[in-house]
């Protein structure tokens, strides 16, 4: 795993396009409810993004009973494979982060999963709120973000 | 990895993969009822036969359910011979008879040249194909809750006694795994219901929301040692909750978590 | 007690036959299940209670024995006196006192009660000259009828366990299984699969556990071979299994019976427990460090647990239901070992052909069908009953040598071998030799070897109905092509009888057929269709008759079947009118009598008791016709 998905949370300025870009990443109608990276207002234009953590010993893997959630050792995301999923939603009540999410369209969960090592938000963040660094560089504290130009307050 | 021929076709796949997986490897569908991916496999369907021979056999063939049989080497497969075809044929027209009123059944009959079937329809059409998948899933799952009960043409997939079975846990998985979504259920974000079983519901102690049965949180809690406390608040809240905390965390930078 | 050396062993047996020589005069009383339905239980009480009345000194040595089941059981209850061999048929309890009195005289025989045969008109005296018993060979029913199921020192006086002490002491397991290979022995279920073949793979299997299993589930209607093995010599079987074992490496087994065989339970129970107690299972077999030990598994009443993959899931406690069996079970077979399962009769040949060798038992039978087999006989013979016979027997043999012909002196129209799986011969393979390649090339098959024997008075659509009927209730249900399959089937065939048959069905039925032998899960599917096919390639005409002209060639189906009294044949005796339920029937004395066809059922039973021919039948839509020209009405 090369690189790691870090979220800077006092970038976050509620904009919603990640949502977007993540919904019509997974289905063309950009639909709400096909986004796996959520953000929560917590202000005017102060937001809080919450995606899955891909957690080390992730809780919904190890209750999946058909093995559908699994660690993909290339990007270092907890992979969903739709065809095993058999929508019995012991993920959704074992993320201690209520990350799993439910797919209305095929009938069955959906989570993150990094979109294969390219993930599709991290572009759209005008605020670089969402980065994908290099591994090394993950536990370097962020610059505080430069409010410059057209984002000037 | 191994070497099989597939309609003629060669195709390389790892030892130990099954007929059916080396049949889609080489770029042919079979049809199945019964298969799904998650499950190990039935064979009850026997809508996937395919005709398979060596070259030692000296054109002797076997009929074969390619969703079990395993891959060998030098294996010659011939997923579209005529008896294959009768025989699936036969197949499609008995379930058809059962079920006269299912689409999944009609259009995978129309695909065998079947508007309407050759047999007595069933005086009492129903749409369960008895293929196995939803008592499998539940099994599966490690609740066991429905089975087959009674044999042959009296088989049918029942609670206990056909009372409201008492190992469900309510977790729809029977419902969802239906290829003719057969299995009645309701719920809501107040009750749910299958079986003939009411569930308890948890209710979400910040939104109110019924968001699992307590049958499943005693599950989840049995599987995973965790207290049931944890099923307190439900996904949503519990990512708002997540959302509070980086708050806090970031807010207070600097210091260590 | 316990035997633990060769040595010992060979004292006990040999202090068993002295036992035994004490007895000088021995009444066999059958009560294999057959005889104790016909009241053998009360006919052995009453020797009992007879020979304490007479109080004998010791030296007379008149001992009663309660044995299995000694084959003729049309005859029941039979009792054997020996040394003399006289057989004695249908005693009841009163009859005891006379034929004791006989044998204590040591000359004689009661000759009300003995075997009168129709063919001589002669009474026979000697068991041995019965043609019933004169042509049979005996292997794996050597001993029943002989010893007391419940006594293990009358089972060593009579050999049992001599093959074990053989192969343990004188074999490997490898030279065990050579053995057996020689001996050509196949599996005597109803497959025929090689046995050394199968105990090969099993050997060969990689697992730390390893299972024998014998199969006593015997579901074949007509089949009762199993029964009285298990009934009447069960340690013919633990034998044959210990040695199973030791050549496969396995120190576990199961004896799974039917639940409906409840005598094979108890006897099964007090075998093994004997056995157990003499060292001859369990651990340290004579001494030998191999350990061996078996439970019995009841069944719960399921024809498809007889099926090897069903019968291991029912052991295991799961639902009998077949799997597909691409791994063998000879890989993984019951709690995912290797396991080998055996027919009942199988077990009961392998001590035997241990104790006398693998060619001895080669020496019989035909080229690729070696040995003997066991066969129950029932149907519309005169004598029905359990034989045993070499392979390549002829059919007219059995059913005319030793069978004594058809019940009344019909004339034969069909034997049906096999059981559900088999099929139906007709005259013209009367000497088709019993072998199975050859039964299985005419489209029926040996099977376990129930032979149901046919008369003139049989329709074979409705045969192949009642098998249809059977199977269908039987399926286990999970593959569409049997469980849908049959219960289409057996539609088409209640149309064929009730009159609603159309020339198309036979079309169908042949392409139904075709789909449920190639798509079935299991055998019980793939073999269904061959009582249909094998009464359809003999019989066709009888179908034709059903489905296009809407009649019973054989007067059978009542539907399409009406009855008729002949007015120039009649005589007036009466006995239709006497043998008929419906009450349809009036008439004088001597005067013509008449049926009245709106209460005449058609069940035949006038037509078979007229004496002078009087009563015919025809196609029901003929009746009008045949009551204008000639009928009575």
């Amino acid at each position: 795993m090369d690189r790691i998905y870090r979220v800077v949370v006092e970038r976050c300025i509620a904009c919603g396009k990640c949502e977007l870009a993540c919904a019509f990443a997974h289905g063309s109608e950009g639909r709400p409810s096909k986004t796996r990276i959520n953000i929560f207002k917590r202000g005017p234009e102060l937001g809080t993004p919450v995606v899955c953590f891909q957690c080390h010993d992730a809780a919904c893997a190890a209750v999946c009973p058909t093995e559908a959630l699994v660690r993909n050792a290339r990007t270092g995301a907890i992979d969903m494979a739709r065809d095993r999923c058999i929508s019995c939603r012991m993920c959704v009540a074992a993320c201690p982060f209520g990350n799993m999410l439910w797919d209305e369209t095929y009938h069955c969960v959906q989570k993150c999963d990094l979109c294969g090592g390219d993930p599709k938000c991290v572009p759209f963040c005008p605020t670089h709120a969402l980065e994908y660094v290099p591994a090394d560089r993950a536990a370097e504290k962020p610059e505080p973000f430069a409010w410059t130009g057209a984002l000037a307050p | 990895m191994i070497t099989l021929t597939v309609n003629g076709k060669n195709v390389k796949v790892p030892e130990g993969t099954r007929l059916l997986d080396a049949i889609r490897c080489a770029g042919f569908e079979v049809p199945t009822l019964c298969d799904h991916p998650a499950l190990e496999p039935w064979g009850g369907c026997r809508m996937c036969l395919v005709d398979v021979t060596r070259t030692e056999w000296d054109g002797w063939c076997k009929m074969v359910v390619s969703c079990m049989f395993p891959a060998e080497e030098g294996l010659l497969v011939l997923t579209d011979t005529e008896r294959v075809r009768s025989t699936r044929r036969v197949v499609i027209d008995l379930l058809l008879a059962r079920c006269p009123d299912t689409p999944l059944i009609q259009q995978m009959a129309a695909k065998h040249g079947l508007e309407r079937t050759t047999y007595e329809p069933n005086p009492a059409p129903t749409d369960c194909i008895l293929c196995g998948l939803c008592t499998r899933v539940c099994d599966h799952i490690g609740v066991s809750a429905i089975s087959s009960v009674n044999r042959g043409a009296g088989r049918e997939i029942a609670p206990p006694f056909h009372e409201a079975p008492p190992d469900c846990i309510g977790c729809l998985a029977c419902a969802e795994i239906c290829p003719t979504s057969c299995i009645p259920y309701e719920t809501s974000d107040s009750r749910r219901s299958i079986w003939g079983k009411e569930f308890e519901m948890v209710r979400c102690a910040r939104c109110g929301r019924a968001h699992i049965t307590r049958d499943e949180a005693a599950h989840f809690s049995d599987r995973t040692g965790v207290p049931s406390a944890y099923f307190d608040l439900c996904d949503a809240c519990k990512r708002t909750d997540m959302a509070r905390q980086f708050v806090k965390l970031s807010e207070g930078a600097g210091t260590a978590p | 007690m316990r035997i633990d050396s060769r040595a010992r062993f060979e004292e006990a047996v040999a202090a068993c036959r002295r036992a035994a020589e004490g007895r000088k005069i021995e009444v066999l009383v059958c009560c294999g299940t057959g005889c104790l339905a016909n009241g053998s239980q009360a006919v052995a009480e009453a020797f009992q209670k007879e020979v304490e009345a007479r109080n004998l000194p010791a030296s007379v040595g008149l001992f009663t024995k309660k044995t299995g089941c000694h084959g003729f059981c049309e005859r029941g209850p039979l009792v054997v006196i020996q040394p003399e061999g006289i057989l004695y048929t249908k005693v009841k309890p009163e009859h005891a006192g006379e034929i004791l009195e006989k044998a204590a005289e040591g000359g004689g025989a009661v000759s009300k009660l003995l075997y009168k045969d129709p063919a001589t008109k002669k009474a026979v005296e000697k068991y041995g000259d019965v043609p019933f018993y004169k042509n049979q060979t005996r292997v794996a029913m050597r001993n029943i009828g002989k010893v007391d199921p419940a006594d293990l020192d009358d089972a060593l006086a009579h050999g049992a366990y001599a093959g074990l002490v053989q192969a343990l002491f004188d074999l490997t397991p490898e030279k065990v299984i050579e053995e057996i290979e020689r001996s050509g022995l196949r599996g005597r279920g109803g497959a025929g699969f090689q046995t050394a073949r199968k105990w090969k793979a099993a050997r060969k299997a990689k697992g730390e556990r390893k299972f024998v299993l014998c199969n006593g589930d015997e579901g074949d209607p007509g089949a009762f071979k199993d029964r009285s093995i298990m009934e009447g010599d069960p340690h013919s079987v633990l034998e044959g299994m210990v040695i199973g074992a030791f050549a496969i490496g396995a120190h576990e087994g199961y004896i799974y019976v039917r639940d409906e065989y409840p005598l094979a339970v108890v006897h099964l129970t007090l075998a093994i427990e004997q056995a157990r107690r003499r060292g001859l299972l369990g651990e340290n077999i004579l001494g030998t460090g191999f350990d061996f030990d078996v439970k019995i598994s009841r069944g719960g009443g399921a024809f498809v647990c007889g099926e090897s993959s069903a019968l291991m899931r029912s052991i295991e406690g799961k639902t009998g239901e077949p799997r597909q069996k691409y791994v063998h079970a000879t890989d993984r077979g019951v709690f995912d070992c290797p396991t080998v399962l055996n027919n009942v009769e199988t077990w009961a040949d392998v001590g035997a052909i241990l104790h006398k060798g693998g060619d001895w038992f080669a020496s019989m039978g035909t080229a690729k069908s070696k040995g003997t087999k066991a066969f129950s006989l029932v149907g519309k013979v005169k004598n029905t009953g359990l034989i045993e016979l070499p392979m390549g027997t002829t059919l007219r043999h059995i059913i005319f040598d030793i069978g004594g012909g058809i019940l009344g002196d019909r004339p034969f129209k069909a034997v049906q071998t096999g059981g559900p799986s088999g099929g139906c011969l007709p005259e013209s393979h009367l000497d088709y030799p019993v072998d199975y390649e050859k039964l299985t090339e005419a489209g029926s098959m040996m099977g376990s070897g129930g032979m149901i024997v046919m008369d003139d008075r049989t329709c074979m659509v409705d045969v192949a109905r009642y098998f249809l009927s059977f199977l269908m209730e039987e399926s286990c249900g999970k593959c569409v092509p049997c469980r849908e399959g049959l219960k289409q089937m057996k539609a088409i065939f209640d149309g064929l009888v009730a009159g609603r048959g159309v020339p198309g069905d036979i079309g169908r039925i042949e392409r139904l057929a075709e789909g449920m032998q190639l798509g079935s899960l299991c055998e019980l599917g793939k073999s269904a269709p061959n009582p249909v096919l094998s009464t359809l390639r003999y019989f066709r005409d009888e179908y034709m008759a059903h489905a296009e002209g809407k009649a019973c060639p054989a007067g059978i189906c009542r539907d399409l079947t009406a009855y008729e009294i002949i007015a120039e044949a009649c005589n007036g005796c009466g006995s239709c009118a006497r043998a008929c339920p419906a009450d349809a029937i009036t008439g004088e004395k001597k005067a013509l009598h008449v049926i009245h066809q709106g209460r005449c059922i058609s069940c035949g039973a006038c037509y078979t008791v007229c004496p002078t021919d009087a009563v015919r039948f025809f196609p029901k839509r003929e009746l009008a016709a045949v009551q204008e020209t000639g009928g009575a009405s």
